[in-house]
């Protein structure tokens, strides 16, 4: 395998522990974030600075870079995420935004705007893509399983899930906060695979970009989001030779979608067999509708 | 580094200058501000392509004014028209095809993200992202108040413009017919409809406003840091403003843009230069923390 192809590998699996994070918090718990490359930033920049200055082995680096990205959410979270709206999205404006501007401003700790250099050489192909899998294993567990319908219940009907004894506040942030150690370990991922970092690469645009590759793939829909993540990535790899209309088509492909199919490519289906018999059902409906046309 | 050693008189000074500059900013941020509480008061989404506009308008104006030899004023008015135009045309293309299908604005936001991109890379490719300085418009001559602070002929005449402007659109929004449709729409824009309001010409009418008002805070946006593609990022200061003002309450764009513009400048002054941008979103974190519905918020956050 060419060294190439495992480099786009590796972009591919770290990428998608990072939008398997967002999707959790946008797609399931209907939690609109658009600072999540924040927690991306505290993830890279915790374990780079463990494993270069510290010399610490990398997976408790990565681990740390999780754990602290997921306490930030945390913090972030408590206050504004008891209220329903919109509050929370603003703040992770905001919380991008700070992150990006502490770390220029860090000094010699993190080294300011030019960018943390030789970080360890650890994310190599069996790592990623072991991370991913181990990533991966866990989140669908967990949107299979009791939490993962408490979150859905949460988005779609939060009196309704209250009423059912769920304290919808709770789990809206346990929500965040894990969607945080995602984006932590994608970032700490980040950086052992590009050995540099910088603030800059952590800004809006690279959280815009996280939000709009989930609902590119379906809001609601894992597999709908890796999907989404490995076309948006191949497109971009294919447009680098013309790099300079590569935003141009990106930004354009956003506002297509928006206005042709909003629901994202899968909507809320995953992959497997439940998908085609609910394609099937869907089909015969239309079938027998009461006007006899298809609706 | 602070500055301390000064004396006492000359730090007099600078706090004037400071605040004066920041008043200065503020207005300019005011102007910017209220095109987003504008189209939030009315579509309760945040317009993220609003910071294309003033690019746009700031586009317009610098290639009137250097290719065609026109004046200020000329320059100003296509600026404002290409701008406002350039407003309805995104809203006619991206929006409404969104909000005739669906209720959801999150899919507006998004496709609003997708515009900013576009507009950006549009200059990128066509006219390079290399920063241009607009020609000397607006005399930069200082004057002296009584020997105390210097402060820059630009800044008042900034502060001026956005007085005049601002004036305008409460004009409008208080006198005239449209006005009333849009507040009425900003109450509430189903009733509005249902009242024999025409929604898409108003929606139309309230993008051309909000895309004028951001073309003027673009050319001064421009005159005071250059022209470049990504010039528009700098509206998420606008949005902070009208966030901390209360999204959707003019007067609140207006007291958030006018506070957030005195702090920038004041911490530039006395602090240091590079946390004015951390001050920003610290006022935003508190803000959300203490108060989420903003100073003039009417939407009180439902607690879960």
């Amino acid at each position: 395998m060419s060294a190439y192809t495992e480099g786009i590998i590796c972009v591919l699996c770290i990428n998608a522990i990072a939008v398997m994070g967002v999707s959790l918090v946008t797609g399931y718990t209907g939690i609109f974030s658009l600072g999540h490359a924040g927690y991306m930033a505290i993830g890279a920049y915790t374990a780079a600075i463990l494993t270069a200055r510290y010399s610490f082995y990398f997976i408790p680096a990565i681990v740390a870079g999780g754990l602290l990205a997921a306490l930030i959410a945390y913090i972030i979270g408590v206050p504004t995420l008891k209220l329903v709206g919109d509050y929370y999205a603003i703040a992770s404006i905001g919380l991008g935004e700070a992150i990006r501007l502490i770390l220029e401003n860090g000094g010699t700790f993190t080294r300011g705007a030019r960018g943390f250099p030789g970080i360890p050489n650890y994310t190599n192909l069996t790592v990623a893509v072991c991370s991913f899998v181990i990533m991966a294993f866990l989140m669908f567990n967990l949107i299979n399983g009791r939490f993962g319908r408490a979150f859905k219940a949460c988005r779609d009907d939060y009196i309704a899930a209250s009423l059912l004894g769920y304290n919808t506040a709770k789990y809206r942030i346990l929500s965040l906060v894990i969607s945080g150690f995602y984006c932590g370990v994608a970032g700490a991922l980040l950086g052992g695979f590009l050995l540099y970092i910088k603030p800059l690469m952590f800004d809006m645009m690279k959280s815009t970009e996280l939000t709009s590759v989930v609902v590119f793939g379906g809001l609601g829909s894992m597999s709908g989001t890796l999907l989404g993540m490995v076309i948006i990535t191949l497109i971009t790899e294919v447009f680098r030779p013309i790099s300079q209309y590569r935003m141009l088509i990106y930004g354009a492909i956003l506002v297509i979608i928006m206005v042709l199919r909003p629901e994202g490519i899968m909507g809320q289906y995953e992959f497997g067999p439940g998908m085609f018999k609910a394609i099937k059902e869907k089909f015969k409906g239309d079938h027998y509708s009461e006007e006899g046309r298809k609706v | 580094m602070p500055v301390f050693n000064i004396e006492r008189g000359e730090s007099l000074g600078i706090l004037i200058q400071q605040i004066i500059n920041g008043l200065s900013l503020g207005s300019v941020y005011a102007l910017i501000a209220v095109g987003y509480s504008l189209v939030y008061s009315i579509l309760m989404f945040s317009n993220f392509a609003h910071g294309g506009f003033l690019v746009i308008g700031g586009y317009i104006c610098y290639f009137v004014l250097k290719d065609m030899g026109a004046g200020i004023l000329i320059a100003g008015f296509l600026s404002l028209l290409g701008a406002g135009a350039a407003a309805i045309l995104t809203e006619r293309l991206a929006y409404k095809p969104i909000r005739e299908k669906t209720n959801n604005t999150l899919y507006l936001l998004i496709a609003s993200m997708g515009m900013s991109i576009v507009i950006e890379n549009i200059f990128v490719v066509t006219i390079g992202g290399r920063f241009r300085a607009l020609p000397d418009i607006i005399p930069t001559t200082p004057i002296h108040l009584s020997g105390m602070a210097t402060i820059s002929a630009f800044d008042l005449i900034s502060l001026l413009a956005a007085v005049v402007f601002l004036s305008i659109l409460q004009l409008i929004l208080v006198k005239t017919k449209w006005g009333l449709a849009i507040r009425a729409a900003a109450y509430n824009l189903r009733i509005a409809s249902l009242m024999g309001v025409n929604v898409n010409l108003l929606i139309s009418l309230t993008f051309f406003i909000a895309g004028t008002l951001a073309s003027v805070g673009g050319i001064f946006l421009a005159v005071r840091y250059t022209l470049y593609p990504q010039l528009g990022g700098i509206t998420i200061k606008a949005f902070v403003a009208a966030v901390i003002g209360g999204l959707g309450s003019l007067p609140g764009a207006v007291v958030g843009s006018i506070i957030l513009g005195l702090a920038e400048m004041l911490t530039a002054g006395f602090i240091s230069s590079q946390l004015r941008d951390l001050v920003v979103f610290f006022f935003l974190v508190i803000t959300l923390l203490v108060r989420p519905q903003g100073l003039f918020g009417k939407d009180v956050g439902e607690k879960v």
